[in-house]
């Protein structure tokens, strides 16, 4: 450590508040916006149109683009830049000293590059795609044949880049045990660099509880993609869907 | 048993040097350990060739595992050599330098850094006068003493640096020894004066959020020191601060 430092720069001065804000931006808005969106793909078992219903409430919020920049493009970019950053200051060791931890320690950084390219393919998948001419507008998804289910479905099934469905539910099923390992082992390095979680005993136990959420957050995400890649879109019709009436919300009016 | 005991040491001139491996044979006698073998090396400056060579430099000093001077990595593992009994370890035993320190010579690394550390975290209790001031020393409770007797066992051997994928020659980070030092000297009733101080050196570049949370270093201690326990401590003691800094001042 340098202690004879001349006047320090802007970032070094702010280094300790940039890289807390590193570490809350991984939970919140990050960790919650993945739980919600994972949560909005698993409307898919409810029907086509549950998760035309679930995806149409989202698009219909007020001021979407400035909650999509706000939200999560803004904290996604914060989080992954200074992310890197940190990343490249590690030194690999595991080879040498194989303990549990610092596996740990190394995947979190691999998986953060994992996952920043599965962020970059899902976006320009499902964001972008319009951009260059490879799929509908985004934005008029609403109007694709079934909907935003089938705008979803058509993305898996249509061969995108000449890829088979298969090799791209791999790629999604990558990129989400990618993002759900780093964000379930980032809510234990979350809860160390706070000080939430101090001793030993206290932090095994929440290692023990990210691992049980990360096991349960891969599976309910896997039937997700696997849901929403292999529906036949010629049977999607909204109406012809069966659905419980306990789950069932009046559509807004004018949307079909 | 083996009738002699065989060493391997990563070698070097000096500082800028080129390393190089030599072996060496001597005779097995029990109860050897590596620093005991070294000093036979001294005397017996001779190769397995049959070369005359120049001694291995290293350091040593107590002998019992609490001066933390003959840190060496021993058969891949960073750990005090004194402490390394031959008759525990496979041989050839592979003596290397500790990688994170400047090499002096041979084995022998300066560990200067570790010092510059404790120097600027304020790593000590000061003095409340140098005269009587009619008052009784602070009270610790007993519960309390346990845990500060443990990390007051660093001798600052730099095994935990060794190991941990954060720290290099290079880099900013302090390192997880002297964060044990802060957790200690800030739960002293007199050095928790410089509370303030330690914390915010801890939160500049190379403080504690640089800790990565490989928790390599509570594993490699060879005196058992809860490191990681001191940096989740520390890390609250941090949030505290940090707060306090920004909602009181």
């Amino acid at each position: 450590m340098d202690v004879s430092k001349p006047a320090p720069s802007l970032l070094d001065k702010n280094h300790f508040a940039l890289r807390r804000v590193h570490s809350l931006l991984g939970i919140v808005p990050i960790g919650l916006f993945l739980v919600n969106h994972m949560l909005a793909n698993s409307t898919a078992f409810l029907g086509a149109s549950h998760f035309n219903h679930h995806i149409g409430l989202i698009h219909d919020l007020p001021w979407l683009l400035w909650i999509e920049v706000l939200f999560i493009f803004l904290p996604l970019a914060f989080h992954g830049i200074l992310g890197v950053v940190i990343a490249l200051e590690a030194r690999y060791n595991q080879n040498r000293y194989p303990y549990m931890d610092n596996w740990r320690y190394t995947l979190q950084r691999v998986t953060a590059y994992i996952t920043i390219a599965f962020i970059a393919v899902h976006m320009l998948h499902y964001r972008f795609a319009h951009w260059f001419g490879i799929a509908a507008n985004y934005g008029d998804a609403h109007h694709a044949a079934g909907g935003f289910y089938g705008f979803t479905i058509e993305g898996f099934q249509s061969g995108l880049l000449g890829l088979p469905t298969w090799v791209w539910i791999v790629i999604y099923a990558i990129g989400l045990a990618a993002a759900v390992y780093h964000f379930c082992n980032g809510i234990v390095t979350f809860c160390i660099t706070w000080g939430i979680v101090i001793g030993d005993e206290s932090r095994k136990r929440l290692s023990l509880a990210a691992g049980a959420l990360g096991v349960l957050m891969l599976v309910w995400g896997v039937v997700s993609i696997y849901a929403l890649a292999t529906v036949d879109p010629e049977t999607i019709t909204d109406d012809s869907v069966e659905t419980h009436t306990a789950y069932v919300i009046e559509a807004p009016p004018g949307s079909s | 048993m083996a009738k002699e005991i065989h060493v391997r040491i990563k070698r070097q001139a000096g500082p800028d040097a080129k390393s190089y491996w030599e072996e060496f044979k001597m005779p097995y006698e029990s109860g050897h350990n590596c620093v005991s073998v070294l000093m036979y090396l001294r005397e017996h400056p001779v190769n397995a060739k049959g070369e005359k060579v120049e001694p291995v430099v290293w350091e040593s000093n107590c002998m019992e595992e609490v001066c933390g001077a003959c840190a060496m990595i021993v058969n891949g593992t960073p750990r005090q050599a004194c402490a390394a009994l031959i008759d525990e370890l496979q041989q050839p035993i592979v003596l290397e330098p500790l990688t994170k320190f400047p090499i002096v010579r041979d084995l022998q690394v300066d560990r200067q850094a570790m010092f510059d550390a404790l120097l600027a975290v304020k790593a000590w209790v000061p003095i409340d006068g140098t005269q009587d001031i009619h008052r009784h020393a602070p009270l610790i409770s007993p519960k309390e003493q346990d845990i500060r007797y443990l990390f007051s066992r660093c001798m600052s051997c730099g095994c935990c640096l060794e190991v941990c994928p954060q720290y290099r020659k290079d880099a900013r980070f302090i390192g997880p020894a002297a964060l044990g030092q802060v957790r200690l000297h800030n739960s002293h009733p007199t050095g928790g004066f410089f509370k303030e101080d330690r914390l915010h050196v801890l939160m500049e570049p190379g403080g504690i959020a640089d800790c990565g949370n490989a928790q390599n270093c509570v594993k490699i201690c060879p005196k058992d020191i809860p490191l990681t326990s001191a940096i989740g401590e520390l890390g609250r003691q941090t949030t505290i601060q940090w707060l306090r800094d920004l909602f009181v001042k």
